[in-house]
Order: structure tokens, then sequence, then C-alpha cells
């Protein structure tokens, strides 16, 4: 007698090889949920692919001044550029921080972000428009005036999310939180590199980033 | 059909999240928070706490940025030698 399982009585139906097929393209495909990408930011990988980025950068940054003040704004603003082309323009905060220093660059007048439809997408331009009457029935519905402050006071210290809704603004600050926390512990581990390449150069070097 | 129209109601034509989803992301936002992840309060924490627990986190983090990218910009103004050692303390990685 075979002892055929439920699961396998199925793929005996039809030939074995196109019933593979077809789960192997259905694996293929996508997952039903977007993958998380809190994990991405945790990873030693994209650790050492933003610090490569970062080096680059810094490399072209030219310290004109000797007085080191105003530059570290300068190095700042690299690292935030650097750290928005990693997340891969698939977040507000990062779109906005590129069209910031581009914005930068060009020094025209002041252009709306609706204006600038290849860094936008429209669905900021209306969200904008309907945020006014969102506002009150936000209200109504959470019923604490607290919670909407700090929900205007967080959207603001994100960067591109000033005129976005709420689950937006906590979506985006979990991800930019998680991104910021990479920044801060590659510019670290650059520095400790940077600051104590005396005698061990060679060898002891990967210790330190690793 | 009937269940529609009361279900319409609620979206009012945006993207508009039930409580629950919305305070699940806050839930999750706790968890990133390092002072508000060991707590071990079985209770919810309010969501304004949470909040302004964030924005105190965020603040905190430009800051580090910000006094990171100062010594930066000072190894780097001292000496090109500094701008090498970078470069190469990547390659051996």
């Amino acid at each position: 007698m075979d002892s055929i399982s439920p699961l396998s009585n199925q793929t005996t139906t039809t030939t074995s090889s196109s019933s593979d097929l077809s789960r192997r393209k259905r694996r293929k495909k996508s997952p039903p949920s977007p993958p998380p990408s809190l994990e991405k930011w945790r990873s030693e990988k994209q650790q050492q692919i933003y610090s490569t980025k970062l080096v680059h950068a810094l490399r072209e940054l030219r310290i004109s001044q000797p007085s080191p003040n105003p530059n570290g704004r300068a190095v700042r603003e690299v690292a935030d550029r650097a750290l928005a082309v990693a997340a891969r323009g698939r977040t507000l905060w990062s779109r906005a921080i590129l069209s910031k220093a581009v914005k930068l660059k060009f020094r025209k007048h002041k252009r709306q972000r609706i204006a600038n439809p290849a860094l936008t997408q429209p669905v900021i331009a209306t969200g904008s428009l309907r945020s006014k009457k969102q506002t009150v029935m936000r209200i109504k519905a959470k019923g604490l005036p607290a919670v909407q402050r700090k929900v205007k006071v967080l959207s603001r210290l994100v960067p591109g999310c000033r005129k976005q809704t709420l689950p937006v603004v906590l979506e985006e600050t979990t991800d930019y939180i998680a991104a910021m926390e990479m920044q801060i512990r590659a510019m670290t581990a650059l520095l400790s590199a940077v600051s104590s390449p005396t005698e061990h150069e060679e060898e002891g070097q990967t210790h330190v980033l690793g | 059909m009937s269940g529609r129209r009361s279900r319409s109601r609620q979206s009012s034509g945006t993207t508009r999240m039930s409580e629950d989803q919305i305070n699940d992301l806050v839930i999750k936002l706790q968890q990133l928070l390092p002072e508000l992840r060991d707590s071990h309060r079985s209770d919810k924490v309010s969501a304004a706490r949470v909040l302004q627990d964030t924005c105190n986190y965020i603040r905190n983090l430009h800051r580090e940025v910000d006094d990171l990218s100062e010594r930066l910009s000072e190894l780097l103004a001292n000496s090109d030698t500094a701008q090498a050692a970078l470069l190469r303390s990547l390659l051996t990685q």
C-alpha cells in the first residue's frame, strides 16, 4: 500500500514536474507582506555598505578652512545624504533629505514640493490639501489633543513628514530611528578606526570594525 | 451589500487606518525605544508617553550624529593622512 500523505496526493494527480514548477514560480513571486525593513538597518552588511559610501563621500569633501567649526555641519550633511541613498528611495524621509540636498545645490528661488515631480509623488501634494479637513476629524476620532500635539512635533523632527497623516508619520519614524542608529554605529566605528591607526594598521584594523 | 455602507463612513476616501492598526504601530515604536522596551509594565504605556519619548530619543540621536560629525570633521581637517587612513581601514575589512 502506498503511504501517500495528503499533500503529496495533490502533486501526484498532475505531472510532478509541472506542479513543481508552479510551486517554484509561486514561491519566487513575492511574499504577501513587505519584508521588514528594520532588520536591514541592523544587518552588518548594510552598515558596511553605508560606511563605504560615507568614506567615499567624505573623501570628496574638501575641508577648506583650517578652523573645523563650520565643517561639522558639512560632515553631518554628507552623512545624512549617504544614509538617504542607502535607504534606496523607499522612504519619505530619505527622499526629503535628497531633495533638500538638490535644492541647496541649485539655490534657485524656493520651489514648492509639488513643482518637483521627479522627487515627490503626487500623493504628497494631495495629502497636504486634505490634511486640513482631516485634522478636525482626527481629533474627534482620537479625542486626545496631547497625542495630536506630540505627533506634530514628531513629524517636524523626521524629515519630510510635516504634512503627513499619523500612520505615515509613525511608519517613517520607525524606519528613521533604525537608520539613524545604524548611522551612529557606522560613524563611531569609522572614528575609532581613523583615530587609532598608528602601529596596528594592517593587522588590527579588522577587529575594530568587525 | 448593506454592510458596505456602514464601513464607508469610516474610510472617508483616504487611507485611514483603524485604531487597532495605529495602536500596533505605536507598540512597534515602543519596541524601538530603549527605555520603554525594558520596562516591565504589563500595562500599555500611553500613546502620548511613547510619542514624547520618541521625540526625545530622536533629538538625542540627532545630537549624537552632530557630535560624531564634529569629531570626524576635526580629524579630517587635521591631516590628509587621516583621509588615507580612512580608505585603508575600509579596504582591510
